[in-house]
């Protein structure tokens, strides 16, 4: 043990309200703390997490001369960065801090043996109490930001974004793997709520950014290589056509790289007929006054729609979520052309028009009688193409009829769908993705645009599928992260890492092919040459240290000592003085 | 009190402390601009606070709440002025004189540590509106747990001038004169995070909601189920304490119903239904647990999946149908009612020991005094209108007013949360171009 002082540890033991204390005895366990050895204090209270419960923490410290704190409470997820400053505003290094999961861990999931659960508390407790003892401080670093962002695609979402970074007056560069900016939008020829073509929407914008001084564009090529960590990343940038390769270095990354519209193969004879298309196919098509079959050109007078046509489907991979724009783009789509042909018929699952404005769209398609009909999902419209001509025929569940309509175009109302190089962008940016394809945010709830790569944001469809105006929001937000990081010029990164001991070093490399993260290389400088940490790479996942043959690796925070004297802790209870106390 | 050393050019107020106005806050002062949260209750947190679980993922909300009231009220850029309301509002953008109200809340923020001993010493009850009146709450009270600020407040109107408080009060931290005070601010942007209030459920009379004891809202439901509401987290009738059997719940009470004035959907319903029927599983998975609704609108990240998951995994019974008058039986206050499932074409007579109506969303009471104040246009229903969803989605027509959350229309947590991170980055765009942009 470095740390020169005695230990002096506090214990606090949370209610949470109901949620613990309703199962676990925390009385007991606070009593039974007290006995352990270095324990000096030792108590419960309603909520640690609240002011009131941070204050005693602070007070309790000055009061004991407390130098090291357990809260027995909830999961760390949520409040160890809680806990760690309020130690720290108490005067303690935050590595002084040690958090006990007794809900997650121990309540809820023994709600029904309150004494068993309050036996499983009192060791999670003592083998913390153990831990904590041989806790030691950590320095707390910061590394500089360069302050020029990345984004990635240059959709009305990238677009957004890195016009939103540079007016805020910093440095972007733009990257875009198709020809053009603009992404998907700039093909549609009417948007949902307002009575705009995608061009007209995007064009300003396109333009904005090409001439805006702080804006570096590169169209028809990709990112190839993301190396470095938060504030300091190091890009490398390759033209699709030349090859030829760029270097830059950002502070900040925003992955807006959206979706393809799902190509519903083997669904509802799409491949039969040109004129069975999806909605985008529909959209795309060149405006004119008339609505043209594909197939001979001739004007349309019946048309039809089909919902969730690789939406919403349980149990089928990558196309169990909903796709969210579809229903309101059905609806404006349905509305808009019945203006020009005779009969639309609209087959749905359920019809989310949610947003604003939206029901308005769905209740004028229905006043211009559009007919929306009810699919049931276990039992999916049947559609064939015979002679070129299209039949469809469904049971309508509301009328519990059986239906037949021979639809001049067929709309398939299709996913949204990661696009193909999806996994190729998620292995250089290091992010996940959810069930849905797309890449998953820090928190569901309440960090939907940063994920767990400290500096890469996510925005628009790249996150879930949505519509385009829910996308513009979601680029001013991904771009709000990236200006705060931007303007603050530097940034804490984590002291738990791997630390190696040059001496033991015998520098056979296992470390280095072992990190996931390329945070381990070989510093040549020192003799003999020895293992090398870049502590801003590292993410403390201890591979390099269980896989080092000479122990020369310890994890900082985790170290071997810590964690067998918790194994200890458990196992032999009464080398603890409180053992007997049971 | 005039704060004369402000540059308007570097401070943003916002009002409306929930999760909209608190993560507006945090990203605005995140790139240094000086902050002030306007909230009217003497906490901040809005709704969320006082929601139990959240959709798709069943997390505590308060627990992942908590986190972020600490954050907004250790930042140094951010100044809370909880209790408060704009009264007055003055200049465009880049140059705004703002009149905010501190009401008294009878108690010294500076000196009040929270300690709860005042509260313990007050003779007065009165219901909870945190737990929406279920349960008791003394006449000097916080309003849960983790308020933040975590100091008391003295509910005037219950308070019957005992001075039991402040004679317990160790820090003299009571002031039983305490008037009403105004604060002058100069700001360059304001962001409006107003939030929302539930539609009054008893414009349904069919419902018997207000007759009918066994007939309740979903706020009602939620405060049931949470271990910190007024039964500890056990789901209870309230005529009878018996755990229900049979749990309704119904689905669009006040929103798609062009007749009632709310002709929108308010989005979150659906998920919160769906969320409220599958803890109702959790809590008794003996339980007949039904959603009544028109239709299922999963549509945000991993709804879909939650929604299929209450339906296979935790046997919630979705009927899509209309539900007719209840009418409740006298004797074992159970609630009948028909309802045709239109699925199966059916009409369905069936009886539930506990309803739970999920009303829809409306704006805040105070958003149309705000509004007019500032010259904004509302829609039919009252909502802020956006200047244009595609090019300016939280721009008004205000050029130093923008607007957030549920201000601007209903939204969920996550969709809240990302307006209220947009609208930073719009307000200090204005504000760093000096309002060229
Ligand atoms: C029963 C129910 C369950 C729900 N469950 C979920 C769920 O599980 N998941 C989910 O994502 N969403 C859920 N929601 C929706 C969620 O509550 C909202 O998304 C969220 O609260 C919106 O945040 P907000 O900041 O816009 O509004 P609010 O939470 O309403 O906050 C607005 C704040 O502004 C204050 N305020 C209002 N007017 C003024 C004024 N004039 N001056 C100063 N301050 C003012 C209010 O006091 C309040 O603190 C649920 C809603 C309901 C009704």
């Amino acid at each position: 043990m470095t740390e020169s002082e005695e230990p002096r540890i506090g214990v606090f033991v949370c209610h949470c309200g109901h949620n613990i204390a309703g199962t676990v005895d925390v009385e007991r366990v606070a009593k039974v703390a007290a006995t352990f050895p270095h324990v000096v204090f030792s108590t419960d209270e309603m909520f640690m997490c609240s002011d009131s419960g941070q204050q005693l923490i602070r007070d309790k410290i000055k009061e004991h001369g407390l130098n090291r704190v357990v809260v027995a409470s909830c999961s760390p997820r949520m409040h160890e960065p809680t806990f760690r400053r309020v130690v720290e505003e108490g005067g303690l290094n935050r590595y002084l801090y040690e958090q006990v999961n007794l809900r997650e861990h121990v309540s809820w999931c023994h709600m029904h043996e309150p004494e068993a659960a309050t036996e499983k508390a009192i060791d999670l407790v003592r083998m913390s109490v153990a831990r904590a003892a041989r806790l030691e401080s950590i320095p707390v670093k910061t590394v500089q930001v360069t302050p020029r962002a990345l984004v990635v695609g240059g959709g009305i979402a990238g677009l957004r974004a890195a016009l939103d970074i540079a007016d805020r007056g910093f440095e972007v560069v733009l990257v875009e793997k198709r020809p053009q900016l603009g992404g998907h939008v700039i093909h549609w020829t009417h948007m949902f709520p307002a009575d705009r073509s995608g061009r007209e929407v995007v064009s300003p914008m396109i333009d904005e950014v090409m001439d805006h001084d702080l804006i570096t564009v590169y169209t028809d090529s990709k990112v190839t290589a993301l190396d470095g960590y938060i504030g300091n990343f190091d890009i490398t940038i390759k033209s699709n056509k030349t090859g030829e390769e760029h270097k830059v270095k950002v502070g900040a990354v925003i992955v807006a790289t959206g979706f393809e519209p799902f190509k519903p193969i083997g669904y509802y004879a799409y491949e039969d007929s040109p004129d069975i298309m999806t909605l985008a196919e529909l959209q795309e098509m060149p405006p004119s006054d008339e609505l043209l079959r594909p197939s001979d050109g001739k004007p349309a007078k019946k048309l039809a729609f089909i919902g969730c046509v690789g939406s919403r489907e349980p149990g089928v991979k990558g196309h169990e979520h909903c796709s969210r724009y579809c229903c309101s783009a059905v609806a404006k789509a349905a509305s808009d052309l019945k203006d020009r042909v005779d009969e639309v018929v609209v087959l749905y699952q359920d019809v989310r028009t949610y947003g604003r404005g939206h029901e308005e769209i769905h209740r004028l398609a229905r006043e211009k009688r559009v007919i929306f009909s009810k699919y049931n999902p276990d039992e999916r419209p049947e559609v064939w193409v015979k002679r070129g001509k299209i039949t469809m025929r469904w049971r309508d569940v509301l009328a519990d009829d059986l239906l037949e309509f021979k639809p001049d175009i067929l709309v398939l109302a299709s996913a949204m769908v990661p696009p193909e190089d999806v996994e190729e962008i998620a292995k250089i940016f290091s992010l996940t993705r959810s069930s849905d394809g797309f890449f998953n945010p820090e928190h569901i709830k309440l960090a939907p645009l940063t994920t767990h790569t400290a500096g890469i944001m996510i925005a628009g469809v790249a996150q879930a599928a949505k519509n385009a105006s829910e996308t513009v929001v979601d680029a001013s937000g991904a771009a709000a992260k990236a200006a705060a990081l931007l303007a603050r010029g530097e940034v804490e990164i984590e002291s738990t890492v791997a630390s190696v001991n040059p001496d033991v070093c015998s520098s056979c490399h296992t470390c280095i092919t072992a990190c996931p993260y390329g945070a381990m290389s070989i510093d040549e400088s020192h003799d003999p040459p020895v293992a090398h940490v870049t502590e801003a790479k590292c993410h403390g996942c201890g591979t390099c240290a269980a896989g080092c043959p000479s122990g020369a690796i310890t994890m900082l925070h985790s170290t071997d000592d810590q964690i067998l004297s918790m194994v200890e802790a458990l196992l032999m209870p009464a080398q603890m003085s409180g053992g007997e106390a049971r | 009190m005039v704060d004369t050393n402000n540059d308007a050019l570097k401070s943003i107020l916002v009002v409306g402390g929930g999760v909209a106005g608190m993560q507006a806050a945090l990203d605005a002062a995140n790139q240094g601009y000086r902050v002030y949260l306007v909230e009217k209750n003497p906490s901040i947190g809005g709704r969320m606070a006082a929601l139990d679980k959240t959709f798709p993922t069943l997390d505590c909300s308060a627990c992942i709440l908590t986190p972020r009231l600490s954050e907004v009220a250790r930042h140094p850029n951010i100044e809370l002025l909880t209790y408060s309301e704009v009264e007055h509002v003055q200049g465009t953008l880049g140059d705004m004189r703002v009149r905010v109200r501190r009401k008294a809340r009878f108690v010294d923020e500076t000196k009040c540590s929270g300690c709860g001993d005042c509260a313990r010493e007050c003779p007065v009850e009165v219901p909870n509106e945190f737990d929406e009146g279920l349960g008791f709450r003394k006449a000097i009270y916080v309003m849960f747990p983790q308020s933040t600020p975590n100091v008391y407040t003295i509910d005037s109107s219950a308070c019957i001038r005992c001075k039991r408080c402040v004679r317990v009060c160790e820090r003299g931290a009571i002031d039983l004169d305490m008037q009403d005070s105004t604060v002058e601010l100069h700001v360059g942007v304001i962001i409006l995070s107003t939030g929302y209030r539930l539609f009054d459920v008893r414009k349904y009379p069919r419902y018997g909601y207000g007759r009918y004891p066994n007939v309740i809202t979903a706020m009602e439901f939620e405060r049931l189920i949470n271990a910190a509401g007024p039964t500890n987290g056990h789901l209870i009738r309230l005529t009878d304490g018996a755990v229900p059997k049979r749990i309704a719940f119904i689905q669009c009470v006040g929103a798609r119903d062009v007749k009632k004035g709310v002709p929108n959907c308010s989005r979150v319903c659906c998920m919160y239904g769906v969320k409220n029927a599958v803890m109702a599983r959790e809590h008794d998975p003996d339980a007949e647990v039904s959603v009544y609704y028109a239709d299922i609108r999963a549509f945000g990240k991993g709804f879909e999946e939650f929604y299929e998951m209450a339906r296979s995994r935790f046997g919630v019974n979705f009927v899509k149908g209309r539900v007719g008058e209840i009418i409740e039986d006298p004797e074992t206050q159970n609630l009948r009612f028909e309802v045709e499932d239109t699925l199966s074409g059916r009409i369905l007579n069936v009886e539930h020991d506990l309803v739970v109506l999920c009303p829809g969303l409306q704006p805040a009471d105070d958003l149309h005094r705000l509004a007019e104040m500032l010259g904004l246009r509302t829609s039919e229903d009252g909502y802020v209108e956006i200047r244009d969803a595609l090019t300016a989605p939280l721009e008004t027509d205000h050029p130093g007013v923008l607007v957030c959350g549920c201000a601007d229309g209903p939204k969920d947590i996550p969709d809240s949360v990302t307006a209220g991170s947009a609208a930073a980055m719009r307000a200090t765009i204005l504000l760093s171009s000096g309002g060229a942009k």
